[in-house]
């Protein structure tokens, strides 16, 4: 019996034992299952392709949809004067009236999110890998496309947080930090709009070089897209020639064709039109719905703008572009005065199950047609700037006459051309800005007394750091006025 | 190590072998013989109970020495000598010689060195709120309980001794018979409103539980080391005693109301219409535009008029909580069990909120053999929990019923619920009819079961193997109806959701108490623990539904989200602890702890606590001071740590959420951090335990200071690093402050008690070091500050002139100007409020229990004083008309300015705001936050059980019970309730019932 007791206790203790000795070193050693760690990816080509993808994905809808999701396209229309407030507004309200604050969210979320774009293209820039000659080439394309998106990321950027190139001479004034290389411990002080724009000269030019001319779609970054921004950056700093250079080669070069005039109502709702240069691609999966740039201004979605009576003005009966519009009976006093009337922007029109899948446009070749058209007009050729104005104005509206104006008013013709053809695409305020204009909503305001017109230079017309930047980076400065 | 265990252990082996004998004997009180009386051989897992006439039999050998306890008596001790009949009288025990449970083990008052809270099963019993969490809410000094959510089923926080952490979890570890249980929130879909409605311990029957203790200091704490610094909740449930069966059924019904009279309300149409007018003359709109623009905006009645909706009154109702307990108890001397089945019931007060709860359990004891003994204790329990939307979204009861306007109607002319997709009503989204039409809801099953076999290898050295699981289901379903609201124009869709956790744990231990050692009593203790958790999540949506009846994610045309998610954690450990006291005048405890876990940085995976107790039971010093009866100083310090963060926050990762073009994209997702290890904490207690006037006044007084540090920080990115903030092991505060629980019996007669008690907590928190300041939303986190102080713009009123907002400019050193102000925010700055802190000066509660013969009333109040509490919607509730054209509630409506020279508390009505007058944070939205709330009232009467006759009803007892009926609050403007999360932010979640109830509670014995 004794005998029982002690194999049974034995036994017992031998269990304890085991048990003390069963603890392996790796028990502790677990490993995320839905995350890859930073050390085992962009190891293979398909990394860096799926991290290209996330790449196309942050510009599109990553995060709070701050970038081409929603307030990139929204917020510089808004500040203009095609776009009026509708009563219930409530999403870039403070912006339209020119009063926000670097508490708000909008400037906070488009710093982040275009960062966060340059710190994936970082990644993919910087990660050394040999795929092999077989796919050296798509290699150097998904690089390509990263040196892309990083330079329209800067550009966009100075856009925003900084007074154009023009603001002072050799644009020695505060751009953005330029961040190459990941260091979560960098605090990095804002280089001069000259030195970002430098940059973003320098990536687009290597996405040039890289990307492969077989990459045609425009749902992604391709060598015509880097050169059609190529055109609206040298645009933006005022370097004409180059401006007409680089917008001749991509309409010489890449085979791109305007849409007809039936087809113009519906080239976001297929998407890649024979114009579209690079645009976002919307589909069911990504269920924005009304959170859609479309949804800001339909009455299906928050209807928060409404077009002007000053950008209706713009254009001629039958011209295409003033038809894409809805009409909304709910809408009276200022929202519905005439001869707009009781109006909504329609430029993405898919409802129902399809509301919010329609492609939004970064770049198409109308735009690059308007910065020839004004980048020649500068130089001083007004017969090609009048060509240029005419290959728009007479697509949307064949019985257009053809431009006679010259100098000054050809100036104004250009501008106004643009302003008709690119409303609600994200464009209006920076234009005015670096143009040295002022803003005058002469039609219509509907916004605060303070937001009709304001004069340049102004400190309202770029955002200001958000709080969340200067809060964690003491060498950051400011911009005045806020 | 194992060497050294595995030496010890065959060290033990070779002692085996004494010779024994029976001992009868008679174990009663002054009323008679006990039955059910526990009898144990010191040291050992040998024990007896007596029979129903007191009796007893047991082997023991010369010298033991055997315990003598019974509930509520005070314990004896005899040793074995030549006798063989050892009968004991015992007598009713003071609360210091009452058994505590304590980590893995158990000590009493008299003995611990410890800072310990114990709450009794009275307390937690038959209470109107789902999980015993809120009953513990004024019961004990140190614990600051507060309700995240009003909702049933939802969520409540428990700090002990302040908060030691700034972005870990804050909340202790629960412990249910020694098994470390998931707490918290788990959810997948929106259910949980961010974690606040939504609680895994909804699931524990309150009726079950034997005691609760809450662990509050390093030396009772440390044994839990990196799983200890926010303290230890022990959950200790029932265990039958031997003796014939007993039943006890318990039933309860009551009804709910808001706790607090001052909750908002929401205008009705003729003051909205009003306050649409002025909004637009505000804004230079001519008279009659302004009048046009509210006539031709809302839909109309069949009368021609406006509708007058009063959405609070639609959203919400008369709740109503039942709950139905059968428990039985009982067993042989070898065995003995204790079973209970449990039904709780609570329609809210918001309609279509529902929690339902089904639990059983059942606990098993055997003594096998002598030296062989096994335990089980098992529950299985289902709730179902039908939620709604809260908090600052649309469809929120306690936001949108201020925010819709009262002439938007309800139902549609087909008796529908109104969904037309207008201005004022964006896609239709009916908040009524989303409680009706649409679905959220969560299901968990919970299966906790608890094995321990235990084996006495000789005299006084015991080993034990615990095996425990505790596995978790969780299923949630959200659906948005395709008419109106977030399913509009989708054609509706379906969230399905799925958790399941898997969590076990197995400890071997091994316990020895050295026998003969004349006036130095010793025990000794140590063990190896390892345990695993795993997590599965999956989530599928689906749009698109053909037939309202057809609501579930398998019929949508068109699936647009499937997700899932594994995550797992692991801990592993080795501790130990050593008591010893002399001649129970002098202790010392002192306990170990090596703690290894998953979360952390391979470099960083192991760490050690440790604690040091000890006490001096100064009675024996004092016996000539007759008002005192017992006096006891006693002293800890040790190290614990603080495990609550996530599993896997220390790697840097690529996440691979997204998707472009229908194919899978990748984006980094998080900064690696290999540094990155727990929160450690030192602890330092002095305390002092005393009873006085034979006992009849007790108190017990602490001081003690947290000292937390390598906190872990989400500090603060440059955002141009493409992330937001990077988790690290910097910054330490500092939580100190005293308790004090007194108790003084006033009357104790044999046929009357009135007894009152009281206790409080004081609280100080200092952040000691933080190297960069950082603005946490109404917050901000600074060295030398207190965690909780608010940071804001500085509100200085409505200009009487004009009705324009009004703040007050800011000094050069940050301090408040008081005696300049501006119109425009944009000129002045966030400032601290200083003194201003959600964190309470002195909080606690109040008891009274009083009996007068069959009689028995019960009082608990608790309180809260000296914490701010900051009104987070009201920027949008009361944003003076910033958003067009939402409606206010009643209080706004009545102290806004209307007119040249009135001082108003609200700035003037304009759509479109009146110059961000609703800027947030502001220091407009923050109140005092002090409160005195009756939080029960109980008044019960035992109906004499001759009146049934013989048929075995031995206990009937009936009862009113009221539930925080009665609220004091400071400020008599504090729109929302006082009873608000640790952070002071109101948030509109559902405020807290008042519940009246008529219950019953009978016994039976056959």
């Amino acid at each position: 019996m004794n005998k029982m007791k002690n194999i049974l206790q034995r036994s017992f203790l031998l269990v304890l034992s085991i048990s003390l000795i069963s603890c392996a070193d790796d028990f502790l050693d677990l490993q995320p299952q839905q995350n890859i760690s930073n050390e085992a990816f962009l190891q293979t080509f398909d990394d860096f392709n799926t991290a290209v993808l996330g790449l196309h994905d942050q510009l599109q809808g990553g995060g709070n949809a701050a970038l081409y999701g929603r307030y990139t396209l929204l917020v510089p229309d808004v500040m203009g004067e095609d776009v009026k407030q509708n009563a219930s507004a409530n999403r870039a309200k403070e912006w339209a009236e020119y009063n926000g604050s670097e508490t708000d969210f909008i400037p906070e979320d488009i710093w982040r999110e275009f960062y966060e774009a340059i710190n994936i293209a970082n990644s993919v820039i910087n990660s050394e890998f040999d795929a092999g000659a077989d796919l050296t080439a798509d290699l150097n394309t998904l690089k390509g496309q990263a040196y892309g998106i990083r330079g329209l990321a800067y550009f966009m950027l100075c856009n925003f947080y900084a007074q154009p190139y023009s603001f002072s001479a050799g644009a020695g004034h505060a751009g953005v930090p330029i961040v190459l290389e990941f260091d979560f411990q960098n605090k990095p002080a804002r280089s001069t709009v000259a030195e970002v724009y430098a940059q973003v000269i320098s990536d687009l030019n290597q996405a040039v070089t890289l990307i492969n001319t077989s990459q045609k779609s425009a749902g992604y970054f391709s060598k015509a897209a880097a050169e059609a921004i190529l055109s609206r950056v040298y645009l933006y700093m005022e370097d004409w020639s180059n401006a007409e250079a680089k917008a001749t080669s991509v309409i010489n070069n890449y085979g791109y064709s305007l849409v007809s005039r039936d087809l113009y109502p519906t080239q976001f709702i297929d998407g890649l039109s024979s114009e579209a240069i690079f645009e976002m691609i919307y589909n069911t999966t990504d269920n924005t719905g009304s959170n859609h740039i479309g949804g800001m201004y339909k009455i299906t979605g928050y209807g928060d703008y409404l077009p002007s009576n000053d950008w209706y003005a713009l254009m001629e009966d039958g011209d295409v572009r003033r038809e894409m519009i809805t009409f909304d009976n709910n809408l009276i006093g200022p929202y519905a005065t005439l001869p707009l009337g009781p109006a909504r922007v329609d430029k993405w029109p898919s409802e129902g199950p399809l509301n919010g899948t329609d492609n939004v446009s970064i770049i198409r070749l109308s735009e690059v047609y308007l910065n020839r058209a004004e980048a020649r007009v500068n130089l001083g050729n007004d017969a090609g700037a009048q060509a240029d104005v005419d290959i728009i104005r007479q697509r949307a509206n064949p019985g257009a006459a053809a431009v006679t104006a010259t100098g000054a008013s050809l100036k104004t013709e250009v501008y106004n051309e643009r302003r008709a053809e690119l409303a609600f695409e994200g464009h209006r305020i920076f234009d005015i800005n670096r143009r040295k204009q002022s803003l005058a909503r002469v039609l219509d305001c509907t916004s605060v007394p303070q937001a009709c017109n304001l004069s340049y230079p102004n400190n309202l017309f770029i955002l200001p750091i958000p709080d969340g930047e200067t809060n964690s980076n003491a060498d950051i400065t400011q911009n005045p006025g806020y | 190590m194992k060497n050294i265990y595995l030496l010890f252990i065959s060290l033990m082996t070779t002692f085996y072998g004494f010779s024994q004998k029976t001992i009868n004997g008679t174990v009663s009180d002054d009323q008679g013989p006990l039955p059910g009386a526990t009898i144990i051989i010191q040291g050992s897992s040998t024990g007896v109970t007596t029979d129903f006439d007191g009796n007893y039999s047991i082997e023991a050998s010369e010298g033991d020495i055997l315990e003598f306890s019974y509930i509520g008596m005070e314990g004896q001790t005899v040793t074995v000598g030549s006798q063989d009949t050892i009968d004991v009288v015992m007598s009713s025990s003071t609360e210091l010689q009452e058994v505590i449970v304590t980590g893995y083990g158990t000590s009493s008052r008299e003995k611990f060195t410890g800072a310990v809270a114990v709450i009794s099963a009275e307390t937690l019993e038959m209470q109107p709120t789902a999980t015993f969490q809120s009953a513990l809410q004024g019961a004990a000094p140190g614990l600051q309980v507060v309700s995240n959510d009003g909702a049933p089923g939802a969520g409540i926080s428990i700090r002990v001794r302040g908060i030691g952490s700034i972005s870990s979890s804050n909340e202790p570890l629960y412990v249910i018979d020694g098994m470390p249980i998931t707490s918290g929130s788990l959810s997948t879909t929106d259910f949980s409103n961010g974690g606040r409605s939504s609680n895994v311990l909804g699931s524990i029957n309150p009726n079950d539980i034997e005691s609760l203790v809450v662990l509050k200091d390093a030396a009772s704490t440390a044994i839990y080391g990196s799983r200890g610094a926010n303290g230890v909740v022990l959950i200790t449930t029932k265990s039958g005693k031997a003796g014939d069966p007993k039943f006890t059924l318990r039933a309860r019904y009551g009804t709910q109301q808001f706790a607090y009279d001052g909750i908002l309300r929401g205008l009705n149409s003729t003051q909205y219409q009003q306050l649409h007018y002025e909004g637009y003359i505000a804004r230079g709109t001519s008279a009659d535009e302004a009048r046009n623009l509210f006539a031709t905006q809302f839909p109309l009645n069949d009368a021609g008029q406006n509708y007058n909706t009063i959405w609070l009154d639609e959203m919400t109702q008369t709740g109503v909580v039942q709950e139905y307990d059968f428990s039985f108890s009982g067993g042989s001397e070898k065995v003995t069990y204790f079973g209970s089945a449990n039904y709780f019931d609570n329609d809210g007060m918001v309609k279509e909120n529902k929690f339902e709860r089904f639990s059983s359990r059942l606990n098993i004891d055997a003594q096998l053999t002598d030296k062989f003994k096994i335990s089980n204790n098992v529950n299985i329990s289902t709730f179902d929990q039908r939620g709604i939307t809260d908090g600052t979204r649309w469809q929120a009861p306690f936001y949108l019923a201020y925010l819709m306007a009262p002439t938007v109607p309800v139902y549609d002319q087909f008796g529908r619920f109104y969904g037309d997709h207008k201005n004022f009503f964006m896609g239709g989204n009916n908040p009524v009819g989303h409680l009706y039409d649409d679905a959220r809801e969560l299901s968990q099953m919970r299966l906790t079961d608890v094995f321990e076999v235990s084996y006495e290898i000789m005299d006084g050295l015991i080993v034990k193997s615990d095996w425990s699981f505790d596995l978790l289901k969780v299923d949630e379903y959200l659906f948005a109806n395709g008419r109106y609201g977030d399913g509009r124009r989708i054609g509706g869709y379906a969230n399905e959701g799925g958790i399941s956790q898997t969590n076990w744990l197995g400890t071997q231990s091994i316990q020895f108490t050295p026998r003969d050692t004349g006036n130095h009593n010793m025990n000794f203790f140590a063990a190896y623990e390892a345990q695993k958790v795993m997590t599965r999540t999956i989530e599928l949506q689906g749009e698109g539904f053909s037939h309202p009846d057809l609501k579930f994610a398998a019929s949508a045309a068109n699936p647009t989200q499937a997700f899932s998610a594994r995550s797992d954690y692991a801990f592993q450990s080795y501790f130990a602890r050593a008591n010893y006291d002399y001649n129970s005048e002098y202790f010392l405890s002192m306990s170990f702890r090596r703690d290894g876990s998953s979360r952390f940085g391979p470099d960083q995976r192991w760490g050690t606590f440790g604690s040091i107790g000890v006490g001096w039971n100064m009675t024996r010093l004092i016996e000539s001071v007759p008002v005192i009866d017992f006096l006891k100083l006693r002293g800890s310090f040790g190290t614990t740590g603080n495990a609550g963060i996530g599993n896997f926050d220390w790697a840097g990762l690529w996440g691979f959420t997204r998707d472009y073009d229908g194919n899978p994209g990748a984006a980094p997702s998080q900064v690696s951090n290999n540094l990155l290890t727990w929160e450690s904490q030192e602890n330092f207690n002095i305390g002092i335990d005393a009873t006085f006037l034979n006992n009849k006044i007790t108190l017990n007084a602490e001081y003690f200071e947290r000292l937390s540090s390598d906190l872990l920080l989400d500090r603060p990115l440059s955002l141009t690093t493409g992330f937001t903030s990077v988790a690290q092991n910097i910054g330490d505060m500092k939580n100190s402050g005293i308790e004090i629980d007194l108790g003084i019996d006033i009357i104790q007669t044999s046929e009357a008690f009135l007894g009152v008690n009281f206790n409080t907590t004081t609280l100080k928190n200092e952040i000691t070091y933080l190297p960069e300041p950082i603005v946490v939303s109404t917050k901000k986190r600074e060295q030398g500050r207190d965690f909780q102080e608010y940071f804001l713009f500085p509100w200085a009123g409505v200009d009487p002139a004009n009705g324009d907002p009004l703040w007050y400019l800011v000094n050069s050193d940050g301090t408040i100007n008081y005696n300049s102000t501006t119109n425009r925010v944009g000129d002045t700055e966030r400032v601290y409020m200083e003194g201003k802190s959600a964190t309470p000066d002195f909080y606690g509660g109040f008891n009274l229990n009083a009996q007068y013969k069959s009689f028995s009333l019960g009082m608990t109040f608790n309180y809260s004083f000296g914490n701010y509490l900051y009104f987070n919607p009201g920027w949008v509730i009361h944003g003076d008309g910033r958003f067009t054209p939402r409606s206010t509630t009643t209080y706004a409506f009545n102290n806004r300015w209307t007119t040249p020279g009135q001082i108003a508390e609200f700035p003037r009505h304009r759509w479109g705001g009146n110059q961000s007058s609703n800027q947030r944070p502001n220091s407009r939205y923050l109140y005092e936050g002090d409160y005195v709330r009756l939080k029960s009232l109980n008044l019960s009467y035992d109906v004499p059980t001759d009146l049934f006759g013989n048929i075995g009803i031995n206990q009937f007892k009936v009862y009113l019970d009221m539930n925080n009926i009665w609220t004091w609050t400071k400020a008599d403007n504090l729109p929302f309730d006082p009873d608000q999360a640790i952070d002071g932010v109101y948030n509109t979640m559902t405020p807290l019932a008042k519940t009246t109830s008529l219950g019953v509670t009978i016994g039976f014995k056959f």
